[in-house]
């Protein structure tokens, strides 16, 4: 029978990669973006990281994020530049802060929702095996990997309550927040709770080590994405060390 | 062969269930047992001692012996009992854990750790004898309930576990979806294999059931062979507290009518270039009870979200009191009790969340509005209370006292008593009586006969996104109502 667990190869749903390359990738970027200062090499290398997250979005076929993924970074990167010498410096000081965390988390950022929207539980959890990370870590992560969509959900539920009793405006965030968060909270907790017993009625507690059915596995794609990583990370340090 | 001999068990947090004491069963390999009693009653906690769940994750205290094919539940590993019992639970989108269907099929085998050759092997029978190709390759929230009770069915069945427990599995479905359910579940009966069914809706259970299991207050009351269960009388039922099934009759006919009309013109909401809904014209009585029928997917929510306002791209113009009202402008004038109604209680206590968003000048009249909105839907002495220590039925009322409190005019109720037994479905009803006497128009999207024969004073029909059936019930609507739900 035609079906995704007889696949043999990561197709594009899967972005061609093994769900460890995209792991060891949504690091090395995170990492490299968030830590790096912007200076000598760094200035060359980190653009081209932000490139990375806008190949997947193409490869997904996902045009208007690309084009929207485009548009703030470049507002991001250019715009505080060109204001800088027009506002008072206590306004810079403040303003430029925010502008240079959101240049280096965007892609980051990315990173992460395309690791989550295409990578599948089952597929993750085979990964994780197949590192040896004892089940302690990896259930707990996947467990939210399945809940981002659950968040979602209900989130979408509440804020229709909300609109229909006219409550919770921006002008009073906190209600706001409170509003949003304690049914949401609520909701999600007995959800939870439902999805540990049908969970475990199916043995997911077994201490035999699982199968994972899930085809995982490298292929010259991945290959390909190590070495960048790895190049990355050597200059990287280099820049670092001796201050390229 | 499951035998339960001198059971009791008590929770140690008492919201998980109800308690039962002294249960005692034998239940031989192939037979289809029915569990039916008033919620409360131990019916799901009995389901819970067989599957396992209690003792090893919900806790208490338990005395007897539970024996599930020869094991001792007291003994064993839950992970020890799934290839013997499968479980399937009341609701469909808190089951999953790979939101994929055809891993989740997998899910259980490759936890128990079989080989890969025989898990593909065990996909294929399973996906075959259930007819489940046409879901393959989904992501489980783009499936309807039904669907999503099919995969769940299925991810159970692939561990060809002797028992199934199933735990009020068809609350959330529609009509055509439960004909499915019976049919995976007549091919486990013709397999041989153990079925337990706690439920509410019984009807549907007729030809599988062998042996019905009444609970009342935490012990098993009558112990019947299906036959004899349902030679008695719907009033019978009635007053076990058990939802029956007669030919449906509207309690309620609409009296001299007022010339008032509400009208829904031009209705068209379309996803991507997929129309779901198209309503060219539609007229009410203004005040009636609307009970809004059709399958799962025939676009009965999306039309109550059309009407209330709430989605962004729906297009129409209601006409109430020779006033329109378009798009979001409805959300002043109608008012959505969800399905869920935990989604939509915010406050710390019933006054306050009564008044919350209310548009009232002063705190003086705000607590008398309030106070006398509170009196007329029997919620005064409650006042003080968290919304969230009532109970389901009272939260509903807290509900619609909010609803009321803000001057909406138009009620729509989404699935008001999916799960419910009889005497709550009653109370149900009690509540849109209320709402009706105090002059409101309301909408019930319902999939359950017996609410609609207790309150309804009028219907639509929704099929593929257009109304094709309408109005009071003249002999002919009420003969098309019947035998839309009678085809179960």
């Amino acid at each position: 029978m035609e079906t995704i667990l007889r696949n043999t190869r990561p197709t594009a749903r899967q972005m061609y990669l093994d769900p460890r390359t995209k792991i060891f990738l949504c690091l090395t970027v995170s990492f490299v973006m968030l830590a790096g200062d912007g200076m000598g090499t760094m200035r060359y290398v980190q653009p081209v990281l932000a490139i990375v997250p806008l190949v997947f979005l193409l490869l997904l076929k996902k045009p208007w994020i690309a084009v929207y993924y485009v548009g703030m970074y470049i507002i991001t990167t250019t715009l505080p530049y060109l204001l800088l010498p027009h506002l008072p410096s206590i306004v810079n000081f403040l303003f430029t802060g925010v502008i240079a965390v959101c240049t280096q988390a965007l892609p980051s950022m990315s990173m992460f929702c395309l690791l989550i929207l295409t990578t599948t539980v089952s597929e993750f959890m085979a990964a994780m095996d197949s590192l040896h990370i004892p089940k302690k870590l990896t259930v707990p992560i996947s467990i939210m990997f399945r809940f981002f969509p659950t968040i979602r959900e209900e989130y979408a539920a509440i804020r229709d309550a909300m609109k229909l009793r006219e409550v919770g405006s921006w002008r009073n965030p906190i209600e706001m927040l409170e509003y949003r968060l304690v049914p949401l909270l609520m909701g999600l907790v007995s959800i939870g709770n439902d999805l540990s017993a049908s969970a475990l009625t199916r043995g997911f507690h077994a201490p035999t080590r699982r199968t994972n059915v899930c085809p995982i596995g490298f292929h010259w794609q991945d290959a390909v994405a190590f070495i960048f990583c790895m190049v990355v990370i050597v200059i990287f340090s280099l820049s670092l060390l001796l201050g390229w | 062969m499951i035998q339960v001999k001198n059971a009791s068990f008590k929770y140690e947090n008492a919201i998980s269930g109800a308690a039962v004491e002294d249960i005692h069963a034998v239940i031989p390999k192939g037979e289809v047992v029915l569990l039916c009693g008033e919620s409360g009653s131990g019916k799901t906690t009995f389901s819970r001692l067989i599957n396992g769940l209690i003792p090893s994750y919900y806790e208490g205290e338990l005395e007897g012996t539970v024996l599930v094919e020869g094991q001792d539940i007291q003994e064993v590993e839950l992970y020890e009992l799934a290839p013997h019992v499968g479980s399937v639970f009341q609701n469909p989108k808190s089951q999953f854990y790979t939101l994929q269907t055809d891993t989740e099929i997998v899910f259980a085998c490759e936890n128990i750790g079989m080989e890969k050759a025989d898990i593909l092997k065990r996909f294929d029978i399973t996906v075959e004898s259930l007819h489940i190709q046409n879901l393959l390759g989904k992501s489980l929230f783009a499936l309807s309930g039904g669907e999503k009770q099919k995969i769940a069915c299925a991810s159970v069945s692939s561990l060809l576990p002797e028992i199934f427990v199933l735990d009020e599995p068809s609350s959330n479905l529609d009509i055509g979806t439960i004909q499915e359910l019976q049919k995976i579940l007549l091919s486990w009966k013709a397999q041989g294999k153990t079925i337990i069914i706690a439920e509410h809706r019984l009807a549907w259970l007729r030809s599988i059931a062998d042996r019905v299991l009444f609970f009342k207050n935490g012990k098993i009351a009558l112990d019947l062979a299906s036959d004899s269960f349902w030679e008695k009388t719907t009033a019978e039922i009635h007053n076990m507290g058990l939802r029956a099934h007669s030919r449906f009759y509207p309690e309620h006919k609409r009296k001299a009518d007022s010339h008032e009309k509400i009208e829904l013109r031009d209705f068209r909401f379309s996803y991507g270039k997929t129309p779901i809904l198209n309503i060219p014209f539609l007229e009410v009585p203004e005040g009636a009870v609307v009970a809004v029928l059709g399958d799962n997917g025939a676009g009965k929510t999306t039309f109550a979200r059309c009407l209330c306002g709430l989605e962004k791209k729906g297009q129409g113009t209601l006409m109430y009191k020779s006033a329109p009202y378009i798009g979001k402008k409805r959300i002043n004038l109608c008012y959505m009790v969800m399905q869920d109604v935990n989604h939509q209680l915010f406050s710390e206590s019933v006054l306050e969340e009564v008044v919350l968003g209310a548009d009232i000048p002063t705190d003086e009249k705000k607590e008398k509005i309030a106070g006398k909105i509170l009196s007329e839907l029997d919620l005064l002495e409650y006042k003080d209370a968290h919304p969230m220590s009532l109970s389901g039925g009272q939260r509903q009322r807290v509900a619609i006292a909010s609803a009321v409190a803000s001057d909406k005019e138009i009620i729509v109720f989404d699935e008001p008593t999916s799960g419910l037994d009889y005497r709550h479905m009653k109370e149900v009803a009690e509540n849109i009586h209320r709402l009706s006497s105090l002059g409101k128009t309301e909408f019930i999207i319902t999939h359950d006969p017996e609410l609609v024969a207790a309150c309804c004073d009028y219907f639509v029909f929704i099929e593929s996104g257009t109304v094709t059936h309408s109005g009071e019930w003249t002999s002919d609507n009420i003969q098309f109502v019947g035998d839309y739900f009678n085809l179960i």
